[in-house]
């Protein structure tokens, strides 16, 4: 019992890693562990099986942020509803926005589909334009460039491991994308619709259209005449893909799909979403193979 | 350079040379001058190429000078002084009701709950106090970075007949060690919901033993907080809150700064989606009577997450308070009560909650009722409620409650309460509480 009260309360992790990176989602911490290697210790604060929109705010995450020495998000106005209140609570000065600890990758992302003006009368829009360009295979490459730089800056005394292993990297990705863009450029599939515009980094990459969203507005759930709208929209430009994600409800998407003859793919939205999406490589393959299917 | 040092070479070498060989020498002398002169053709040409290069991009340049120059005159300099990108994030919070209830108004306003709540003291009702409609409140909520040093953030209530400042306060950013400071107005974070305003609330009626010992704002006053986290993998925070001891429910003496808060909460997480927060509390201050009081608070929340927007949410807290006295009966009050509420976050759109409430302690002078034949026992109430959320930033909730605790008009008297409540908060996004 005293043994386990000790671990408990013993700093664990920062005996074993010199740096402690926090990171909101999961595909930003795959990256993070490919760059950091053995020298960092990389904690994902929101599971991939929900919502990033809606990661619960639960106490625990304080303790993970309490000891990070670096906290890199998303960005992009996605982690708006539940962080906030927990960076501000955690205690810790080196990560608060602004601080050398704080990392908003979306800052160095073109960001897409920036609303041309912002309401919520048009639902929980994205008012600094689309946040989840971790769809694109290709923000890999900035996300690993930038935390690269982030950790020299921060842990000095390994620049060089950082600089070995972003040059591995880059070198492993870039021969990934060439592979994938060749298994893309035989992609059956050109249209799809989806439940939230969770892909469409992925999809205007490789020139897949959009035609509509199952959710009628950003936020707010599927209605009967929209739903209606859309599988009017699907039969006049040959749908035949859904696209949903792991975490709304799926009964919209089979209905739609039983009415146009379309198929349901579960696509993941992060690393770990679905089974299978676990690595990098997993989960690139995992969008391509279920979207072009 | 280069043409100088060949034709000194070149005129060396022939005046070294005999006369034999003289003709041949001029022969090839001529042909290395032509040789000479088509190079330096070259290299005027080369030269000439390299300025009028030069000088094209020179004009390029200044044409981009110029034109940015133009678009720069053109802008709109009416913005010079504009500082909007530093205005605060601004929130607007609405809070209304219909109410329906099997008490008069004006009865209602004089209820007492024996012990705690005795004539002539009135019991303070800022929110769903009258039958039919009510407008509870307009809260405007700020929150601005002050420099990388200092967040402010401020809390205004405007009731229709009043304006209140709920909160405000500047915390620190970057201490170190896990350290943080507050100052200003707020709300203590004794016990699980005091820090929370009553829009966060699970149900739109506050429990009866926060009522009972605090009032409806509970422990609020202007004050100093130190608050810590420890760097452990399991999150354990510690505080004390100074403050001035205002409420007079419960404290009251403001001579001095004479209300201190202490409290400890943890949270562990028991599987993946199971977590549960546990904290202690007590607050130690002097009441009107210049006599101490002590309040203690447990508080245990349980939360499984079913889904990203389900939820079983199970929160129970049990107050009790030590108050000193002038009663000659009974010197010491010790008075306490319990809530337990179980919430059910179906989805998005809706959920549904019970709670159970129920004083479980109350040793004081109860003779003013007990004398007059009142009976003091049993004093318990029921809630539920059902909550519609149309989007994340409106919500509609229909509340029921039976309450036994309170004498209205010299008798026990159960109350039922039914109340329609629409809340909604535009701007600012708030972010969700755990
Ligand atoms: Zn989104």
């Amino acid at each position: 019992m005293k043994k386990i009260f000790l671990t408990v309360l013993f700093v664990t992790s920062s005996l074993f890693a010199a740096l402690n990176v926090d990171t909101t989602y999961s595909t930003l911490g795959a990256v993070a562990k490919k760059i950091g290697g053995d020298n960092v210790h990389v904690v994902v604060l929101g599971s991939s099986k929900y919502d990033p929109h809606f990661i619960v705010p639960k106490p625990s995450l304080l303790s993970k942020l309490r000891r990070a020495d670096l906290l890199i998000i998303n960005g992009g106005g996605l982690e708006l509803g539940w962080l906030p209140p927990l960076i501000k609570s955690a205690n810790n000065g080196k990560i608060r926005a602004g601080a050398p600890g704080f990392l908003d990758m979306s800052h160095f992302i073109k960001m897409i589909d920036k609303p041309a003006s912002v309401s919520r009368a048009f639902g929980d829009i994205h008012a600094q334009g689309n946040p989840h360009y971790s769809s694109d295979p290709y923000k890999v490459l900035i996300m690993a460039k930038v935390i690269a730089r982030k950790l020299e800056q921060l842990d000095p005394a390994h620049v060089t491991e950082y600089k070995n292993n972003l040059e591995n990297f880059l070198s492993q990705w870039n021969g990934y994308l060439k592979n994938y863009d060749a298994k893309m450029a035989e992609c059956k599939t050109k249209k799809v619709v989806q439940y939230h515009e969770l892909y469409n980094y992925f999809l205007r990459r490789y020139d897949i259209t959009n035609i509509g969203n199952i959710e009628p507005l950003p936020g707010i759930a599927p209605s009967s005449k929209h739903t209606l709208q859309l599988m009017n929209a699907m039969k006049a430009n040959g749908v035949k893909k859904i696209l949903q994600d792991v975490y709304h409800e799926k009964r919209t998407a089979k209905f739609i799909a039983a009415k146009t003859g379309a198929t349901v793919a579960v696509i993941p939205h992060d690393v770990g979403s679905v089974k299978g999406s676990e690595s990098l490589e997993g989960f690139y393959n995992m969008i391509a193979q279920r979207i072009c299917k | 350079m280069v043409k100088k040092l060949t034709f000194l070479s070149l005129f060396a070498a022939v005046s070294l040379m005999a006369d034999s060989e003289l003709d041949a020498l001029k022969a090839q002398l001529q042909e290395q001058q032509k040789t000479t002169q088509k190079l330096l053709q070259k290299v005027t040409k080369l030269e000439k190429k390299q300025q009028q290069a030069q000088a094209l991009q020179a004009k390029k340049a200044k044409e981009q000078e110029d034109a940015s120059l133009d678009a720069a005159f053109a802008k709109d300099t009416s913005s010079s002084f504009s500082q909007t990108s530093y205005l605060p994030d601004i929130a607007l919070i609405l809070n209304m009701s219909a109410v329906g209830r099997n008490v008069k108004n004006s009865d209602y306003a004089n209820f007492a709950i024996p012990g705690f709540i005795d004539a002539p003291v009135k019991p303070e009702l800022p929110y769903n106090k009258e039958r039919g409609f009510n407008l509870n409140y307009a809260e405007v909520a700020m929150h601005s970075m002050v420099d990388p040093y200092f967040e402010a953030f401020a809390i205004f209530h405007l009731h229709p007949a009043a304006f209140e400042i709920e909160e405000a306060y500047v915390t620190t950013t970057s201490l170190p060690a896990g350290l943080r400071v507050k100052a200003g107005k707020f709300k203590s974070a004794f016990g699980r919901i005091n820090e929370k305003h009553q829009h966060s609330w699970h149900f739109d009626e506050q429990p009866i033993i926060y009522k009972a010992l605090f009032g409806p704002d509970g422990i609020s006053d202007p004050g100093l907080q130190v608050q810590w986290v420890a760097p452990t993998d399991t999150y354990i925070m510690a505080g004390i809150d100074a403050m001035q001891g205002s409420n007079t429910r419960s404290f009251g003496d403001t001579e001095i700064n004479n209300l201190y808060v202490g409290y400890l909460k943890s949270s562990l997480d028991l599987t993946d989606n199971l977590s549960v927060l546990g904290g202690v509390s007590w607050a130690h201050g002097k009441t009107t009577e210049k006599k101490s009081s002590d309040v203690y608070g447990v508080d245990l929340t349980f939360r499984d997450q079913l889904g990203s927007y389900s939820a079983l949410t199970w929160q129970s807290e049990y107050l009790q308070r030590n108050k000193d006295t002038n009663n000659t009966i009974v010197a010491t009050q010790k008075q306490g009560g319990l809530y337990s509420e179980l919430v059910y976050q179906y989805n998005n759109n809706y959920s549904a909650g019970v709670r159970y409430e129920k004083i479980t302690k109350n040793d004081t002078d109860l003779s003013a009722y007990t004398n007059n034949g009142i009976d003091t026992s049993n004093l318990d109430k029921y809630t539920v409620m059902l909550q519609y959320k149309p989007f994340p930033f409106s919500r509609l909730r229909l509340e029921y409650s039976h309450d036994r605790t309170k004498v209205i008009a010299g008798q026990r008297k159960d109350v039922d309460t039914a109340m329609l409540t629409l809340n909604i908060a535009a701007g600012a996004h708030p972010a969700h509480a755990y």
